[in-house]
């Protein structure tokens, strides 16, 4: 089991509502803003995030909504929902907590 | 679009059974990350067709993806579970007050309430709910050419001649329309009714369905049978709402014809003529044979 993979699984929803929160934004560009603020180190399969995208439109964390481009072509873009920031600042807190704590259990002269 | 995005979107439309403006959604969502993906690959030297492949292969397996966003969208609510099983539920609780009560007005009472329920379920954009209802408003259509069967000598066969080819056109138009939804759909709206005809049909054939007291006292003998499929019917059906993946689904749906099989065959201890025993299998590869197209399109 790799355990970097396993754990952005597990983060995967808190990662993508905080760069919806930050702007609506499209599939492609989600990919390529994860890459590039976590300098490389997020690098999941790219049609991963779709399912991903559709489960938290369905839980009605966010909201699809379609802009058609000056060429003509279509894109989904992605806004936050009022449930979802909730949900967001909720995710935010306990992962704090829990890096905190970690944090202090690894290196307990700097916590 | 490119060769290879154009082959990958077709299998991912191919594999994502969903309401078709999720899945005409989803596609185009798909389409223009690979788009994007080859542009950018394009910029960095590769030529189309090349930029195109990549761009796919970057994307994953599409069978996959589509897999996994069905199963996003494949779990109803328990509010959806509930409307789906309702039909099977009254079917039991009309089987059950009749038996025990003779009860005109309960049964005046639930034919005005799937009407009702039916109405509004078309006018929502025919929701999964309502393919259950479905199947019992097709009951009508099956049953009235059985008993055409009972006409007159002569008279009989030529309202069947006119009308069999009629229902049956309204039948399989019904069918393929749902089916073309979803495979899963078609047999979810046919499994009421495999269980009501083929109880029906093992109490007696033909003629035999005109001459009340010997058929509506056998049918009485096996109410409780009948009911339990009923019951069972709306459990499996429940079961089908709420499941993720699609095999769990199908394998719900499978068993309620195991349980009518048993229940029939237990109830009348082997005492179903011919007639009978093939209408009752006619009408339960009616029911099977999308879960069996849908489970060879899953392979």
């Amino acid at each position: 089991m790799n355990y970097g993979r396993e754990l952005l699984k597990g983060n995967t929803d808190s990662l993508l509502l905080c760069l919806i929160s930050s702007q609506p934004t499209y599939g492609y560009q989600i990919v390529k803003e994860l890459e590039k603020r976590s300098n490389g180190y997020f690098q999941f399969k790219e049609g991963t995030l779709y399912p991903a995208l559709h489960r938290l439109e369905r839980e009605r964390l966010i909201e699809g909504k379609w802009q058609i481009l000056p060429n003509g072509q279509q894109r989904r873009y992605y806004y936050i929902t009022e449930r979802g920031r909730h949900v967001l600042v909720s995710k935010l807190a306990t992962w704090q907590d829990f890096s905190t704590a970690v944090q202090a259990v690894i290196q307990p002269e700097t916590a | 679009m490119t060769s290879s995005a154009s082959h990958y979107l077709n299998r991912f439309r191919a594999y994502l059974r969903i309401d078709q403006t999720i899945r005409d959604d989803a596609a185009e969502e798909i389409y223009g990350h690979l788009e994007d993906k080859t542009q950018e690959l394009e910029e960095n030297g590769l030529s189309r067709e090349e930029a195109g492949k990549m761009a796919a292969q970057s994307l994953g397996s599409p069978e996959l993806i589509a897999q996994q966003i069905y199963e996003t969208h494949a779990q109803g609510s328990w509010t959806e579970a509930f409307f789906s099983a309702l039909p099977h539920f009254l079917a039991a609780f009309l089987f059950a007050s009749y038996y025990y009560w003779h009860n005109i007005i309960g049964l005046s009472i639930i034919l005005a309430l799937t009407v009702g329920i039916a109405v509004y379920g078309w006018h929502r954009g025919k929701p999964i709910w309502l393919f259950p209802w479905l199947g019992y408003y097709l009951m009508p259509v099956v049953v009235t050419g059985i008993l055409l069967l009972s006409l007159p000598q002569g008279w009989g066969w030529m309202a069947a001649l006119i009308y069999i080819p009629l229902a049956l056109f309204v039948f399989v138009y019904i069918v393929r329309q749902t089916a073309r939804r979803d495979w899963l759909y078609a047999s979810l709206m046919l499994a009421p009714m495999a269980v009501m005809f083929g109880w029906f049909l093992s109490v007696g054939a033909g003629n035999e369905l005109l001459a009340n007291d010997m058929w509506l006292g056998r049918l009485q003998a096996k109410m409780p049978w009948i009911v339990a499929s009923f019951i069972a019917l709306a459990g499996a059906t429940i079961g089908f709402i709420r499941l993720k993946p699609r095999r769990h689904k199908i394998l719900s749906l499978l068993t309620p014809p195991v349980v009518v099989l048993l229940s029939v065959a237990l109830a009348s201890r082997g005492n179903i003529d011919l007639w009978g025993w093939l209408i009752l299998l006619f009408s339960l590869s009616a029911f099977a044979i999308p879960v069996w197209m849908q489970a060879r399109a899953y392979q």
